[in-house]
């Protein structure tokens, strides 16, 4: 998928005064968010789950090369084949060869962020391939021509008028616009359909399991038990930080993962697969494949101060928390990860020259850091992140900072560095300040700090500093 | 085009070491734990199963309730055939398709249903596995009213039964039509994903690993459009859970 980052200001703007995506969000909000406040209240030891769930992951992405390795040679002791792609290119040419080879007409796709990194489904269908979306927001989105507005959620931006329009355009009688239940029937029957003719199936990977080499489909429509039982071929692509050692980690990961993602205690069908079919059944894919994806993911490992990025299972709570992503939605992230995780591995893996806008877009609350199922340190890095945008640390042509906002800051820090100093720049500022404030506020300053102000008032600093007028009260009681 | 050992050098280089290294111990995660932990933990789940079953039936039924089964209890096996024709009948069921779990022959239900005029296939496992075949079984659980199975496990922290695909269990059976029953014995019920978990591990360190699961919990659904929650997006719209308390025939 082409990075889009660099449109966040305007794409952020048009959200903001569209009220129809307004009250999506705030549906968002309400359901998952409080969802998962209840899950974590009626979960006796959450905080020990999560605490556990980040000490699996630690460990795991800290030998992530053993690990892989691991993996794929069990993957294919089971009879499977490990297709390991440097970069989404890669990916899906191996993808689409594989079904050109195995005269594959119709691909179904069950929901996966890495097959939207490859752009995956429109490519196929490009290359004359009937590919589906199968999720029902993910189908949705499919036939919008748009990309998914969050993680779990892909539709959450579409009215029930809107799907409508793009199922059938004449199913809607008049002005009564169907209810949920009679668009979800009718896309169970087009899809049943597609399913029926599907000979091969796409799908994500929620936890590959290094020591079994089995992978896990979490789903709640069964799609992705679709996409196991029906084709001939099924290929399940991960990121390659998607890893837990052992089978029995698998009962703390889908604990944390479920209760952050939608606030239920399980989703409604959880999935392992060791392989192809068993010889002794009748129906399940002969032709197992796992697609282990880089893709830049590289770049946030060798960084010491990202790399916890990698511990992400992409539960979406966090988006759920952000105060930003609420108003600003999904698709003003630019690329295929939105919110709080979006603005640190976006960044990373797209160029942060575009980017830059991204890790800005937080008021480092910490409500993403407090929902992290893995307790990700969220804040930390959109801080580093715009440190080194704005010092140019990763690239010096890229500095965004001005040589005047450097120099205030400069300023600021020696001023900092001792009390007379400190007194003395207080005195300094008081008297800057004061021709531009109106009621101990400053509203609009000259340059060059007019830019601070265009979207803050800052308060006028006191004329006489708390430890003076405390002094002399002192020596006035004495 | 990159080749596993490039890649695998790559993650070792990002990660600022020359040559791969084993990990060294670590509790978080349970890989370290040996082939006796592993069995002691496996037959713990096994045996609390059988000593607390009452409890857990009790557990069961709340949290399967909560998950979205319907829940039935009986105490005797006629009881349960019925139960399962007078659901069949409320979906005006003509097409029924069973697995072959051994629960379902215990209870009188293939002449029940034959009895109550709709027709009734036992997914079983031809020797020729043909493409024909697979069509057959495909199309059957396509066409297929109710699909009727056992319950290999179920969990009764969230509700959940647990199938393992086989023969005889084919993997559309309790997925493509609109109605799955399935039937539960005590003694099958675990406490918590830990211990579905010990045992599937225990059975991976033996050698023993089946091909898959699907843990199932309640109807398929979406909150797809609108944040509405609708059952039956792409697998049943209706699931029942029968719980034979007694095994009184």
């Amino acid at each position: 998928m082409k990075p889009l980052t660099i449109n966040f200001r305007s794409k952020a703007a048009q959200t903001i005064v569209d009220e129809q995506v307004q009250n999506s969000l705030e549906h968002v909000y309400t359901g998952f968010y409080q969802g998962r406040l209840n899950a974590a209240a009626d979960t006796p030891n959450w905080e020990e789950l999560r605490t556990k769930g980040k000490a699996i992951k630690d460990h795991t992405i800290a030998h992530l090369d053993h690990y892989l390795d691991m993996l794929s040679g069990k993957v294919e002791e089971n009879g499977g084949t490990v297709f390991f792609a440097d970069n989404a290119d890669e990916a899906r040419q191996y993808i689409t060869k594989l079904a050109k080879d195995r005269d594959i007409a119709t691909v179904i796709k069950a929901k996966s962020m890495v097959s939207e990194e490859m752009s995956l489904a429109e490519n196929m269908n490009d290359a004359g391939f009937e590919a589906v979306e199968t999720d029902l927001g993910e189908y949705i989105i499919q036939l919008a021509g748009e990309t998914p507005y969050h993680l779990i959620a892909p539709a959450v931006h579409k009215s029930r008028k809107d799907v409508a329009d793009l199922l059938d355009k004449d199913f809607t009688d008049g002005d009564r616009v169907p209810d949920a239940t009679e668009l979800t029937m009718l896309a169970r029957e087009q899809l049943r359909d597609v399913f029926a003719r599907a000979d091969m199936s796409v799908t994500g990977v929620n936890f590959a399991v290094a020591e079994s080499g089995s992978i896990v489909l979490v789903t709640n429509e069964g799609n992705g038990r679709m996409s196991t039982s029906v084709p001939r071929i099924h290929v399940a692509v991960m990121g390659m930080e998607k890893i837990v050692p052992s089978i029995q980690d698998l009962s703390t990961m889908l604990r944390i993962l479920i209760r952050s993602a939608t606030g239920q205690r399980i989703s409604t069908y959880v999935t392992m697969v060791n392989g192809p079919k068993t010889p002794d059944e009748e129906e399940g894919p002969d032709e197992f494949h796992l697609v282990i994806m880089n893709n830049g993911r590289h770049k946030l490992l060798r960084d010491p101060l990202l790399r916890e990025s990698l511990n992400c299972i992409r539960c979406g709570a966090c988006l759920n928390a952000c105060p930003v992503y609420r108003k600003v939605g999904g698709h003003a992230y630019g690329w295929v990860y939105p919110g709080p995780i979006g603005a640190i591995v976006t960044p990373v893996i797209t160029g942060l020259k575009d980017a830059s806008d991204l890790p800005a877009a937080s008021s480092l609350c910490g409500a993403c850091h407090e929902a992290c199922p893995v307790k990700i340190n969220i804040p930390r890095m959109l801080l580093e992140l715009r440190h080194r945008t704005a010092e140019g640390l990763s690239d010096p042509n890229e500095r965004t900072s001005k040589f005047s906002e450097r120099a205030i800051w400069k300023a600021w820090r020696i001023g900092m560095m001792g009390r007379g100093r400190f007194d003395w720049g207080a005195r300094i500022g008081y008297l800057f300040m004061r021709p531009f404030s109106i009621n101990g506020w400053m509203k609009k300053a000259p340059p060059p700090i007019s830019g601070w102000t265009l979207s803050r008032d800052f308060p006028l600093i006191a004329r006489e500093s708390l430890k003076s007028r405390l002094n002399r009260r002192h020596k006035k009681d004495v | 085009m990159t080749d596993k050992v490039s890649f695998i050098k790559q993650v070792t280089k990002a990660l600022g070491r020359s040559k791969m290294i084993r990990p060294t111990e670590n509790y978080a995660t349970a890989i370290f734990d040996d082939r006796h932990l592993a069995s002691a933990n496996a037959v713990q789940a096994v045996t609390d199963a059988d000593s607390m079953s009452a409890s857990l039936i009790e557990q069961m039924v709340q949290s399967a309730d909560e998950a979205g089964w319907k829940v039935h209890r009986t105490d005797n096996f006629e009881e349960s055939a019925e139960l399962i024709v007078s659901i069949c009948k409320d979906h005006n069921a003509n097409s029924v398709l069973r697995s072959a779990h051994s629960v379902l022959t215990d209870i009188p239900l293939d002449s029940a249903l034959t009895a109550s005029g709709a027709v009734l296939e036992v997914t079983e496992h031809s020797s020729e596995s043909s493409i024909q075949q697979i069509q057959k079984s495909k199309s059957a659980a396509f066409r297929a009213d109710v699909g009727i199975t056992g319950v290999d496990y179920a969990v009764a922290e969230t509700g959940t039964v647990v199938l393992h695909p086989r023969a005889g269990v084919s993997r559309l059976l309790s997925l493509a039509p609109p109605t799955h029953i399935a039937v539960l014995r005590p003694g099958d019920v675990l406490a918590s994903l830990d211990e579905l978990f010990a045992i599937q591990r225990d059975d991976f360190l033996n050698g023993e690993l089946q091909g898959s699961m699907n843990l199932i919990s309640g109807p398929s659904k979406t909150a797809d459009i609108e944040g509405t929650t609708v059952t039956g997006i792409h697998g049943p719209l209706e699931v029942h859970l029968i719980i034979i308390e007694n095994n009184k025939s």
